[in-house]
């Protein structure tokens, strides 16, 4: 009788035993759980605060690809249309203006530019000072960029309007932009160091487009696009050809078309 | 981002809705359930029958598991941001058992690298078809081999991914509501009505049998057809394709048109070449057709051409409610049906375009 009483309460400990531990387990998992929950939910917090930094697009090329990865996604060689745009006479402005109405003229200029760039299927690369580096179809295939770059400059151009009559309406200075684009060959993907890495695209391309926008000063036009470019745009755009000139970097003089006017798409021309 | 699609913008519903019993019916016969979302397609018939019918679930696949073709849509809507396919895919796995918590941790597995390679690498050609399009098909391929795929399994992942692109956009691009299918999960009589839900969704998921071709394909995209030969794929595409065809509201040509343009802005070489083949005998010279896919316009296009053509490009890669926008444009221009069967033939130019990368380039 003792023997088996003993025998049911070892059973009943070994059983509470296990329940116990059972429980330990549960409650490690629901905790873990609620900490995986949370951690998901920072980093989701975390994607977004970053894609104010990033294009959103290349953002979610690194997080699928997994960027924390000892493998990391392989450049590739691709054409790509780059598009510099420069304030000009912005150091004289900053010189005038207090430097809290400098930074929101400066946002709003960024904001719209910015805006025009997206619509037309490009991407902001870097703002550089008061100017913008952006291309188009380096995230993705895009067989019509050129006409797309020439149009965000056209849109460009009508948003600095828009936005310069704003400014006349608070006192405030015009602004004036020159825009250099270009197309070619170059590499796209991370680079940078350990420390800091970019989303770039790395190519003779870049340094044409910049020194292509300083030309519009010598030009006194403000949208100039390369020969390379030219080659691959839709004959409609109206052109103007301006003199060849030599430009730091480059052996050969350069041949570079103002920008005039687009052609107009169906659903303007359909709207009327 | 990506798990947080009830987050994207999404415009207001841009046609409206027509009862059609016979299509309800035809829905409920296929699926299980009654499909509403089906109404919004009435006025095209072939587009409401390929939204029903191109499912990956339903008695199409033959070789490739469920639950990956099921991973891949997931997958597929998330890159695509289609909040109703999403909604849709998380519904029908909720009905089946799953719970809330269950399917979140399910999502944020797919991020991680320690699923079976099997289903990493299906889920990773998933993402890379819908991304990338067919420019990285074939490395996507390799890693499909290297896992230890076989050709028919390839052809049908290539199928799950390319036609959850073809879903993604149909129901995109018209902002078919989805709040409605949001909701499902919290709605106290889905919930009572779940268990009979998850048994009835079962009983209509099954694997397909071999189904022969009807007749052989002479149009644009054949050759595609053709290669899913023997598997009820082959069967389905083949009658979309034909009734697509046939449809009245856009011109043969300017449907090509579209294709061409989608071909294009994917790159992908074989689906171009199969297209302008076809566009020669619709009387556009070659010239005109170079003229309209490096600029998107020419003079030789009509009116509605000029529209589409441009519309078409659009559709490759997008943010959904700038799509939408743009859709919304066209409305004042075009009739509900043409709209319609515009916005079907990009989404399947998208499709077709994505699943030809992989099955009509094996080598």
């Amino acid at each position: 009788m003792t023997f088996v009483l003993g025998a049911l309460l070892g059973l009943l400990l070994i059983v509470a035993l296990l329940a116990g531990l059972l429980y330990r387990q549960w409650r490690r998992s629901a905790t873990l759980r609620t900490q995986l929950d949370a951690a998901a939910k920072d980093l989701q917090d975390l994607q977004q605060a970053c894609s104010r930094f990033a294009p959103a697009g290349v953002l979610q090329h690194l997080v699928a690809d997994g960027v924390n990865s000892q493998i990391q996604p392989a450049p590739e060689r691709k054409i790509v249309t780059v598009l510099f745009a420069d304030l000009v006479d912005s150091t004289a402005m900053s010189d005038r203006l207090e430097p809290a109405v400098l930074a929101r003229v400066l946002n709003g200029y960024f904001q719209r530019m910015s805006d025009a760039i997206h619509d037309h299927r490009g991407h902001v690369s870097h703002f550089l000072g008061d100017g913008i580096v952006a291309y188009f179809g380096a995230l993705q295939q895009n067989p019509w960029q050129c006409n797309d770059a020439v149009r965000a400059a056209l849109a460009m151009r009508a948003a600095i309007r828009e936005y310069n009559v704003e400014l006349a309406r608070e006192g405030l200075p015009p602004l004036g932009l020159g825009i250099g684009i270009d197309r070619g060959s170059g590499l796209v993907g991370l680079v940078g160091s350990r420390e800091r890495m970019e989303y770039d695209f790395v190519g003779r391309t870049v340094n044409m487009a910049a020194r292509v926008q300083t030309l519009t000063r010598t030009h006194h036009v403000d949208i100039l696009i390369t020969q390379a470019l030219r080659t691959e745009l839709d004959p409609r755009f109206t052109l103007t050809p301006m003199p060849a000139e030599l430009v730091k970097g480059f052996a050969d003089p350069v041949v570079t078309y103002a920008v005039r006017e687009g052609p107009t798409d169906a659903a303007s021309a359909a709207d009327g | 981002m990506i798990n947080t699609l009830q987050e994207i913008a999404w415009e207001s519903c841009l046609v409206e809705p027509v009862r059609d019993r016979a299509l309800q019916s035809y829905a409920r016969r296929r699926l299980g359930i009654p499909n509403p979302m089906i109404d919004y397609f009435a006025s095209v018939p072939w587009l409401a029958r390929a939204v029903i019918d191109l499912h990956p679930e339903y008695g199409l696949l033959m070789h490739l598991d469920e639950s990956v073709a099921d991973l891949i849509v997931l997958v597929v809507s998330q890159e695509n941001s289609c909040r109703f396919c999403y909604a849709a895919v998380r519904a029908v796995l909720w009905a089946q058992g799953m719970s809330q918590a269950r399917i979140e941790r399910m999502e944020r597995d797919l991020a991680r690298s320690d699923l079976p390679p099997r289903t990493m690498a299906a889920v990773a050609f998933g993402r890379t078809l819908s991304r990338s399009g067919p420019v990285r098909a074939p490395e996507a391929r390799q890693a499909l081999r290297r896992v230890g795929f076989g050709a028919e399994e390839m052809k049908e992942i290539a199928f799950a991914a390319a036609i959850t692109d073809f879903n993604n956009r149909a129901l995109t691009i018209p902002a078919i509501p989805a709040h409605p299918v949001e909701r499902i999960p919290d709605q106290i009589h889905m919930r009572l009505l779940r268990p009979f839900l998850g048994r009835i969704i079962k009983k209509h998921r099954y694997r397909g049998q071999p189904t022969a071709l009807d007749q052989v394909p002479s149009y644009a995209y054949a050759r595609l057809v053709k290669a899913y030969a023997g598997s009820p794929i082959g069967a389905v595409l083949n009658r979309t394709l034909t009734e697509m065809w046939a449809s009245p509201h856009l011109t043969r040509r300017c449907k090509l048109l579209m294709l061409a343009v989608i071909a294009r802005g994917l790159g992908c070489e074989t689906c171009s070449l199969e297209v302008s083949e076809a566009l020669e005998n619709e009387s556009l010279e070659q010239s005109a057709l170079t003229q309209i896919l490096s600029h998107l316009d020419a003079p030789e296009l009509d009116p509605i051409e000029r529209l589409l053509v441009p519309f078409a490009r659009e559709t490759i890669w997008y943010e959904p409610a700038s799509l939408q926008r743009r859709a919304r444009k066209l409305r004042g221009h075009l009739t509900d049906p043409q709209l319609l069967e515009a916005i079907g033939v990009a989404a399947l130019g998208n499709g077709l375009c994505r699943m030809g990368a992989m099955v009509l380039n094996p080598s």
